[in-house]
């Protein structure tokens, strides 16, 4: 009797640690981080700073910031062909973006989006070829399901090596990354080309072509930006609306502290790496259904890696990935323009885009000099947490 | 007996700027910084190499810019990872993002081409220099293979241990990676060591990417190191953070590339890309199968 007593009280300890301590510690824990990703906010001023530094450099290469605004305004929206142009390239950038966010907000780094979105397009576009007879209305769905099928597959040995013998998902999925894209290279040559030596499959039936809803010339819009679009805003209320969502954003906070709270955190986070590489794969059978229409070989030009960069722009958050990827579509759609305009070199792209992750990932730093600045200036402005924080680590 | 030869040479010369890189990412991960832009670092010191070399014709010129290069890449991640508060592999990324944008945009902006660099002068190889009377034309052709970079490469690997293992500064940027706040209690300048840890890890990265430019080719091609720098990385990882550990796991993989390398000469029917992803494959097996106690520093990756 005794004995079933004690028991009895501490299991009523644990349900005291769990419902009235580590909840409530956890939810607290929770709030400054979700003030901290007012995003606007915390990304204009490193954007400001790095759009100021590009500005320099191409200043420095001999090119007037007018002009430079002026060619990347006329290359991406001047006209409708490059106005199609960059929403084209806009929707694998959103996949990619809201795979690494997810991930991201689950305490996981994908860098894998390049391998997984390159196996989605290769297994998505033999499934198609290899199964023309199915009805039109299950083709396409089941097309892009096998593309999304093929990332999440191509995701599982990261996240279960990263949970049972601790190998740090970045190196893995970096590795494969390599993997898939000399995987897909000899499969495309060989087994699943077309026959010819350009190194591609035969072109998908058009049952899984994705619908057209614009058209100008030979260029033409599908629907696939709106369901990249739909998804991204669906994860962002899943993310802040759902059970799911709180426990998947605890288990990246503070891992420990939420499986001590009762959240599956280990679970949650296989679970949301097996959807980032969904999503990844996804992008890559949108990216063969909506505008190749078959899979050739060096099939991404560096689409995950953009994803990536995209997504810190969002700060993590895939409500504001709408922003981050028209920003970078935008870029990377006027490449042309720029070369051929300004003369500038088709690699600056890439520097601009390092020198804003770069900004991106020095925010909290930066924003604090403004913030500082700025309340020096104009008398008080609130400190926020994150300050206080850093100056407990300045005293190191 | 003379393609075991062939293939030791090969496994030498393929192991060096791995080597070299690693013991860069060794140093900065001591003392507390993840590198991940090993990459971007070997990227920079493989063009700096063959810019420094077309400028002055000297290749040794050429050198001397990789080192700096690469202690400049080191700089801008340092400086954003402990200064910015950066994520540090977020940091990195970016770093061999902009290494990659950079050595493109320079490529084209100071050579006028696209793609590969115009042929340079490449530094001296071990054929040269030795004194090679009365030994067989196949194995001068194979001394003449390793450039004078290779035993240079061992020999700043057995530096860096012994500075690490008994030298006092080599003892404060291990405490830095461990304890940074005993190690700030004691006096040391922590953020300060781990800047310079970063930075002398650049150097000798960008020493690796000037072996593959200027030492194994004589050339700059875009984007050439191709994931040499992340396989850098893993071997520290799988080296557990020591010196001769780190060693035995840049000669595996440095073995791994040169058996694919020399396979796929023998073999040409096999398909290419088999060759070209085996050292990545070793590397996730040797992840996968190695469950050895691995503990990185206790303070990587935190400022």
């Amino acid at each position: 009797m005794r004995r079933r007593k004690e028991e009895g009280s501490r299991g009523e300890r644990r349900w005291f640690f769990q419902r009235v301590y580590a909840l409530p510690r956890l939810r607290i824990a929770l709030l400054p981080v979700s003030s901290r990703l007012s995003v606007p906010a915390s990304v204009a001023a490193p954007l400001a700073v790095g759009a100021l530094v590009c500005m320099a450099m191409a200043f420095a290469a001999g090119v007037g910031p007018m002009s430079l605004i002026r060619t990347v305004w006329s290359g991406s929206w001047g006209s409708p062909d490059a106005a199609i142009n960059t929403l084209t390239r806009m929707t694998p950038l959103l996949c990619t973006g809201l795979a690494v966010a997810l991930a991201y907000r689950a305490g996981l780094l994908n860098i894998g989006c390049e391998g997984q979105l390159t196996i989605g397009a290769l297994v998505s576009a033999s499934f198609a070829v290899a199964t023309p007879n199915l009805p039109g209305f299950l083709l396409l769905p089941i097309t892009l399901a096998a593309g999304a099928a093929s990332g999440c597959l191509w995701a599982l040995p990261a996240i279960l090596l990263r949970q049972r013998r601790g190998v740090h998902e970045v190196i893995s999925t970096l590795m494969l990354n390599y993997v898939a894209i000399y995987l897909c290279s000899y499969l495309v040559s060989g087994p699943l080309g077309d026959g010819t030596a350009m190194g591609r499959t035969p072109p998908i039936p058009a049952g899984a072509e994705m619908p057209e809803i614009l058209r100008n010339g030979s260029l033409f819009l599908t629907a696939a930006p709106l369901i990249a679009l739909l998804l991204c805003f669906g994860a962002r209320l899943r993310l802040s609306k759902t059970v799911w969502g709180f426990e998947m954003r605890a288990a990246g906070i503070n891992f420990d502290a939420a499986v001590n709270a009762g959240i599956p955190a280990a679970n949650r986070q296989i679970g949301v790496f097996l959807g980032s590489g969904a999503l990844a794969g996804l992008a890559g059978a949108l990216e063969v259904c909506a505008v190749h229409h078959r899979f050739y070989r060096s099939f991404s030009p560096g689409y995950g890696f953009d994803g990536l960069t995209a997504s810190f722009l969002a700060n993590g958050s895939p409500g504001w990935l709408w922003l981050s990827t028209l920003f970078m579509a935008s870029l990377r759609s006027a490449d042309k323009m720029l070369q051929i305009g300004l003369n500038l070199s088709p690699n600056s792209i890439l520097v601009a885009q390092a020198v804003l992750l770069l900004s991106v990932a020095c925010q909290g730093r930066i924003r604090e000099r403004i913030e500082k600045f700025s309340s020096k200036v104009g008398g008080s402005l609130r400190k926020n947490v994150s300050t206080l924080q850093s100056d407990r680590a300045d005293a190191l | 007996m003379f393609q075991l030869f062939n293939l030791i040479a090969l496994t030498l010369s393929k192991t060096s700027p791995l080597l070299l890189a690693a013991f860069g990412g060794l140093l900065s991960e001591l003392s507390g910084v993840i590198n991940f832009a090993l990459e971007g670092m070997m990227l920079a010191g493989a063009f700096a190499a063959v810019l420094g070399t077309w400028a002055s014709g000297s290749p040794w010129i050429g050198f001397l810019s990789a080192i700096l290069s690469g202690a400049l890449i080191g700089a801008v991640h340092a400086g954003a990872s402990l200064k910015f508060r950066a994520n540090q592999i977020v940091s990195a990324i970016a770093v061999n993002l902009l290494a990659a944008g950079l050595t493109g945009c320079l490529l084209n902006e100071v050579f006028k081409v696209y793609g590969t660099s115009p042929g340079v002068e490449a530094l001296p190889n071990l054929g040269s220099i030795l004194p090679l009377t009365g030994v067989p034309d196949n194995m001068r052709s194979l001394a003449q293979g390793i450039s004078i970079l290779m035993p240079a490469a061992l020999v700043i690997c057995i530096v860096v241990a012994a500075f690490l293992k008994w030298t006092v500064p080599g003892l404060r940027l291990r405490a830095c990676g461990e304890n940074p706040e005993a190690a700030a209690a004691a006096g040391l300048m922590v953020l300060r060591i781990r800047f310079f840890a970063v930075c002398i890890g650049g150097a000798l990265a960008g020493m690796g990417g000037a072996y593959i430019s200027v030492g194994e080719l004589s050339q700059f091609i875009e984007n050439m190191t191709q994931g040499r720098g992340y396989l850098a990385v893993a071997a520290v990882i799988l080296g557990r953070w020591r010196p001769a550990g780190v060693f035995l796991a840049a000669l595996f993989f440095g073995c791994g590339e040169a058996v694919s390398e020399w396979l796929a000469v023998r073999q040409p029917g096999l398909p290419s890309q088999l060759f070209l992803v085996m050292p990545y494959i070793a590397c996730l097996a040797v992840l996968v199968l190695y469950t050895g106690r691995r503990r990185p520093p206790s303070a990587l990756g935190r400022v």
